[in-house]
């Protein structure tokens, strides 16, 4: 059974897990920029300590996975960004992930993906699909990828990917340099034709976590994207995306909402 | 597609009284996968939010539309922190946003048209709506101080008070409670929140009374001076390429 096999993967992974987690202190994104700011103070590290220990993080405890993948602008595809999420269940055909700029304890929240399966992208408004990309490029090519999972184990759970959509918005646009989340939110697209993914960008990532995304698409050959297809609507629609900030009239903020009359 | 757009278009998954979100239930092959991918895998970024806040956010477009939030707050160092914010406390909760939060200082070097995006959290604290459950005052209350005068901006990518079942439209900008009449929570959502805690909002209101009032950047909370609120629109656009797409 499949599941068997896997678990003597997991052992073996185990023992491995020490001098992953050793290389992984080393997996700095190329583009870092320092946060402005003071060092954490004593006091506040220590209380941030009891109150880690003191209260309930389920939400946070239900991210289970680890993904790198690549985004880049719904605007612009020349401005690209190594993305890795941080992901949960929240049932079977719904993950909503974190993404940050770097897999390190010092990375920066820059973003977050809803992933979903076909059956409920099919379900979305014809105006909201644009907002959503498709996985099979990415995941058949290689270029998503499960940081220190062995690659057959990987493959169980990229079986799925594959067939999913993703909406990603981006916060923080670290690409260009920004020191804190400047602007407003960026709709993020994903990698769907060779050609696409920034060679030195990718040969850099392939580097630092040891992988050879060619060696990846031998392997997945077998994994098949939507069963109906990438729809026509998902991607942008095939063209671009891009947001923009309005002003709106609200209530003068001193006169009295019904609710307390 | 706009942020203050009152629905989103007609969708199977956006009306009724059914479960949020749709799907079928996590299979037992999902939960053993998962659970092996974390064995090895380190998670460290997600390990570093060591807060959660229960507080109250107003929509930036229409602050009568207001929402009980849990942040998990992780620090990069003390001027900056960024949060995770999520819909309720349990472990199947929505992923609605992200908060980013910074010190007055800091908030200080940003440009003015980046300023009108970010809310005081002075109100927000010293009212009491802003809790840190399960923490005794006693530990809480040095850092609250702290808190006090940093500024925050909170972007909504899941309107789920819409009732939207799936994260639909264009993410929306949040604003924090304030005392004035408009930005005042309402009672039933505070009431609901501290029955829920077992705490008392107004009690925590009067152990704060000693906390210092910071001054706020005549930037901050926007709306409260202009009368304007921020709506965010997507719209197609031309994407600059360097290969086809899709």
């Amino acid at each position: 059974m499949k599941l068997a096999q896997s678990h003597s993967y997991y052992i073996k992974s185990v023992i491995e897990i020490e001098s992953e987690r050793e290389r992984e202190s080393n997996l700095m994104a190329t583009s870092h920029v320092d946060v402005p700011g003071e060092p954490t103070e004593t006091g506040t590290a220590l209380l941030e300590t009891a109150t880690g220990t003191i209260q309930g993080f389920q939400p946070i405890n239900n991210i289970h996975q680890h993904l790198c993948a690549f985004h880049f602008y719904a605007h612009d595809m020349t401005r690209q960004v190594e993305a890795h999420h941080f992901c949960g269940h929240l049932n079977e055909d719904v993950r909503q992930c974190l993404i940050y700029d770097s897999p390190n304890k010092d990375a920066r929240l820059i973003g977050i993906e809803y992933i979903v399966v076909e059956s409920l992208f099919l379900t979305l408004p014809d105006d909201e699909k644009p907002l959503w990309h498709s996985h099979e490029f990415e995941v058949k090519g290689g270029y998503l990828f499960m940081p220190g999972v062995p690659g057959m184990v990987e493959r169980q759970d990229l079986k799925q990917v594959c067939k999913t959509y993703g909406k990603v918005i981006h916060f923080w646009q670290v690409d260009r340099g920004d020191p804190l989340p400047l602007g407003i939110p960026q709709i993020m697209m994903a990698l769907t034709r060779p050609g696409q993914l920034d060679e030195n960008i990718a040969k850099d990532v392939e580097k630092r976590f040891g992988v050879s995304f060619e060696e990846q698409r031998e392997q997945r050959k077998d994994l098949t994207g939507p069963d109906h297809g990438i729809h026509p609507l998902a991607n942008a629609a095939g063209r671009g995306l891009k947001t923009e900030l309005r002003e709106v009239d609200i209530p003068p903020a001193t006169s009295m909402p019904r609710v307390f009359v | 597609m706009a942020s203050s757009d009152e629905k989103p278009g007609p969708t199977p998954v956006a009306t009724g009284d059914k479960p949020t979100p749709p799907g079928e239930p996590t299979t037992l092959s999902s939960k053993i996968l998962d659970k092996g991918a974390g064995m090895m895998q380190s998670l460290k970024p997600v390990k570093e939010m060591k807060q959660h806040v229960c507080t109250f956010a107003l929509y930036a477009h229409d602050l009568s539309r207001q929402i009980e939030t849990h942040h998990y707050v992780g620090r990069l160092n003390q001027d900056v922190l960024q949060c995770a914010v999520y819909d309720s406390d349990k472990r199947k909760a929505n992923l609605i946003g992200v908060e980013y939060i910074i010190s007055p200082k800091l908030y200080e070097t940003l440009p003015e048209e980046e300023q009108k995006l970010w809310h005081s959290h002075a109100y927000e604290i010293k009212s009491g709506l802003w809790v840190n459950p399960g923490v005794p005052q006693m530990l809480e209350k040095p850092e609250l101080e702290n808190m006090a005068c940093t500024y925050g901006k909170f972007w909504c990518t899941w309107q789920v008070d819409r009732g939207d079942r799936l994260p639909l439209g264009a993410p929306a900008l949040m604003f924090s409670p304030q005392p004035v009449n408009r930005g005042r929570v309402r009672p039933d959502l505070v009431q609901r929140r501290d029955e829920k805690y077992k705490i008392s909002t107004e009690e925590l209101r009067e152990s704060r009374v000693d906390i210092q009032e910071p001054e706020i950047h005549p930037n901050a909370d926007y709306w409260v001076k202009h009368n304007k609120g921020f709506a965010v629109d997507v719209k197609p656009a031309d994407m600059k390429r360097l290969a086809p797409f899709p």
